[in-house]
């Protein structure tokens, strides 16, 4: 179902977003630009002048014109989609402020009750060379990661994995024998653990890859090879950690799928919501695809969205 | 930075604004002495004990190599990671690369604190020191 927000000619004179209703809890929207279809100078334009200078700098700082582009889109695509969810009018893409936690993490600086933004509003963003993602929760910490499907290492997986992943992730990984499985494996794994360490918002060095195990889990119980039941209904992702207790370890679920048939993008939110003493309540997930200011398309229940694991 | 703070630049003028942007920063590393708002006082003391231009060359390649840049490609101390298109997996293999070629091991707090090939460099000969 596609959307036009507007007619095209519209945005010259005063850009204008579909305004969204805030997610519920435990539901994520995740919204996502491909850089290579945003071809418009006067659109990227428009994204350069919501920008705050700190960002513009940091813009202009990269190097190329392409990677240019893509720093220009992930803060384009942060403020336009933050902006979506106003519960008035009064704000704008470029009036949000940012400010970071004490381990660095990129938080919105909520501005007294006229902001008309809700406070529990959080937010990550991810991006390769060729995919911009935002996710979005109401009081769940989330942490997003993408990477592209066919990404390839310049060292041997099993070295870069002794190095920097735990025991039975290497286990895990070694005992794979087709090389291409391993590599995709590798590859989901990695941005699995990416997205937990940026949902606890402490940094790469809070959370060391090697003290945490990231591993499938089948829900119905028995024996299961995740790579043979690919089932997405009964497979579950779930992380254990060296330096956390379980019942904090269990308050975080995890969502991998495919991405725009390009992706593996994993989601890991945490999970407060207690309903009827059930620990885990499957993730609920919409996804648009979106070029803001021009136009947003809701792919959920499409093949751009493939799910993996951990979705209802 | 001049840059930031024309609103008007647009985006074609981007490459020319970068170069302009890159050659006014260089000009006000090299005579500043207060230091203001930038990073040139901090950048002043590192010079006094930087990393032999030896070990700069060789954190570049590995840069360059791991980015897959073309070998006339300007790198330098301090070209930033990301600014050359670096993600974090691109980062740590980094990393994982210099460990290998100068025999050290970079704990990963360390290693999250190495944004720029200068403290890259400057790393290694912490480390070496110590051995």
């Amino acid at each position: 179902m596609k959307l036009h927000c507007f007619d095209r000619k519209f945005f010259h004179s005063s850009p204008s977003l579909t305004p969204i209703q805030l997610p519920s809890p435990m539901e994520t929207h995740l919204w996502y630009v491909i850089p290579r279809e945003v071809k418009s100078e006067s659109l990227l334009n428009k994204y350069l002048d919501i920008l705050s200078p700190c960002e513009k700098e940091n813009v202009f700082q990269m190097r190329g014109e392409e990677p240019r582009k893509n720093a220009l889109l992930a803060r384009a695509l942060v403020r336009t989609t933050i902006a979506r969810y106003q519960i008035n009018s009064r704000v704008s893409p470029r009036s949000l402020r940012f400010k970071k936690n004490i381990h660095g993490k990129p938080e919105l600086e909520w501005q007294f009750s006229d902001h008309g933004l809700s406070p529990s509003l959080h937010f990550n963003i991810s991006h390769t060379s060729s995919l911009v993602t935002c996710g979005v929760t109401i009081n769940s910490q989330i942490g997003i990661d993408v990477e592209e499907k066919d990404r390839t290492l310049k060292h041997n997986i099993l070295s870069f994995a002794r190095r920097y992943f735990s025991k039975d992730e290497v286990q895990y990984l070694a005992a794979i024998l087709d090389p291409e499985v391993q590599r995709q494996e590798f590859v989901k794994l990695w941005t699995l653990k990416e997205a937990y360490v940026k949902a606890l918002g402490r940094g790469f060095s809070g959370a060391p890859f090697k003290t945490f195990t990231i591993r499938y889990k089948g829900v119905t119980g028995g024996s299961f090879n995740p790579l043979e039941d690919l089932n997405p209904e009964t497979l579950q992702i779930v992380v254990d950690s060296f330096d956390d207790p379980i019942e904090l370890t269990s308050n975080w679920q995890f969502v991998l799928l495919e991405l725009a048939g390009s992706h593996y993008a994993a989601i890991c939110m945490e999970n407060n919501v207690d309903i009827e003493g059930e620990r885990t309540v499957p993730v609920k997930l919409t996804v648009w695809k979106t070029i803001p200011f021009l136009e947003d398309e809701c792919v959920s229940g499409t093949d751009a969205v493939k799910r993996i694991s951990g979705l209802k | 930075m001049a840059s930031a703070t024309a609103s008007s630049v647009s985006f074609t003028s981007l490459s020319s604004s970068l170069r302009q942007n890159q050659v006014s920063h260089l000009k006000k590393v090299s005579v500043s002495f207060g230091g203001k708002s930038f990073k040139p006082v901090p950048l002043r003391f590192r010079v006094a004990c930087a990393a032999k231009p030896e070990t700069v060359e060789k954190v570049c390649e590995i840069v360059r190599k791991q980015l897959a840049l073309p070998a006339d490609s300007a790198i330098t101390g301090e070209s930033k990671f990301a600014s050359l298109g670096a993600d974090s997996l691109d980062t740590v293999e980094i990393v994982m690369g210099l460990e290998e070629e100068f025999e050290i091991s970079v704990e990963e707090e360390s290693a999250q604190s190495i944004t720029t090939v200068q403290e890259a460099a400057d790393m290694i000969e912490k480390l070496n020191e110590k051995k």
